[in-house]
């Protein structure tokens, strides 16, 4: 898909950088951080202006984002809102809409640039939670340009090793998803033992309180 | 002590607590597996200048990572160098009926021969219009 994707940017240019970038930002995988460092070594080469490059794939990300946003707001809080009525969790629905409301502007902003698999999901929960669109919108343009201009920068820099660059970028941010989902999960369980302890603690303490030393 | 507690509290684990811990161990490996290839590719990068020729790679692209005229790698998979074809390798591979590998021996060939100790390559041929 990769050879398929540079011979369409090769042959149509900025339009289909900005298509590719808009379907992968709404959740089609896309070999999307080798086309923008790429295209920042095409910068370098002096084949593509840096302005039109970094307003191009801003402009397509964003585009996509909101694709993603409008998904969730309109198709899948209405599907939330079914399965709730009928099997329950609307409270559930509610602590997630109350948690996305007060962290979701830093959680949109880092899955923008730098944990960016999370970015599509983030866009569709965004949405299903009734995220304040304005807000998004805000937090969404300052990740993406972010993001454009650190890809495009250093594809620009390292203009002559793009494929290890690509490679070298791809497995730092996957490296950065892990440890962020094992530090939640990690936390979880860690809940779990202490309160386990605790209540093992607690049963310890009432026998102890009936045991016929005390009684005595 | 404390491992014979740790077992007592794994015994009482509901199938949920089951599953963040399976999902636990599945990221730590994860995270892992990654962190061995970053560490791996940045021990490359560090030790390899040329990048590995790919399918994706225009004529262009490899001329500028190799530090080569881009007109010697045009000549040797017989293009004209005016206009620059700006097609992905794998699409000139397949218009000559040729494998990736073998567009890909071609150009290390034209790329050891366009460097030291070999003489410069001599300029551009003049353009004739794409004409062969």
């Amino acid at each position: 898909m990769t050879d398929q994707l540079f011979a369409l940017l090769s042959t149509y240019g900025l339009p289909v950088l900005f298509v590719i970038l808009a379907i992968s930002s709404a959740g089609v995988p896309f070999p999307i951080t080798l086309m923008l460092i790429a295209t920042g070594s095409l910068v370098a080469q002096g084949e593509m202006g840096l302005w039109p490059v970094l307003i191009v794939c801003s402009a397509g990300a964003i585009t996509g984002d909101q694709i993603g946003y409008g998904l969730g707001r309109w198709g899948g809080r209405k599907l939330v809102h079914r399965v709730t009525k009928r099997f329950g969790g609307a409270d559930m629905v509610k602590r997630a809409e109350a948690f996305t409301k007060r962290r979701g502007g830093l959680a949109i902003f880092l899955s923008r640039w730098l944990v960016t698999p999370l970015g599509p999901w983030l866009n569709l929960t965004s949405g299903i939670t009734g995220y304040p669109w304005p807000r998004f919108l805000f937090w969404d343009v300052t990740g993406e340009v972010l993001w454009v201009v650190i890809y495009v920068g250093l594809g620009n820099i390292f203009s002559d090793r793009v494929g290890a660059l690509a490679d070298l970028l791809g497995n730092l941010t996957w490296v950065i998803v892990g440890v962020i989902a094992a530090g939640i999960l990690g936390w979880k369980l860690l809940q779990y033992f202490r309160s386990s302890g605790d209540s093992s603690a607690k049963t310890k303490i009432s026998a102890d309180a009936y045991s016929p030393a005390t009684e005595g | 002590m404390r491992i014979r507690k740790i077992i007592q509290t794994l015994k009482g684990f509901s199938w949920r607590q089951w599953l963040v811990l399976c999902a636990f161990l599945f990221f730590i490996g994860f995270t892992g597996h990654h962190a061995f290839l970053f560490v791996r590719d940045a021990i490359y990068w560090q030790y390899h200048q040329d990048e590995q020729i790919q399918g994706w790679m225009p004529v262009g692209y490899v001329a500028h990572s190799y530090r080569v005229p881009p007109h010697v790698l045009y000549l040797a998979l017989g293009l004209p160098h005016k206009p620059p074809d700006k097609r992905p390798l794998s699409e000139i591979a397949k218009a000559q009926n040729r494998s990736m590998e073998e567009v890909s021996a071609v150009l290390q060939d034209a790329i050891v021969h366009a460097r030291p100790p070999y003489p410069p390559p001599p300029p551009p041929p003049p353009d004739n219009g794409g004409a062969p």
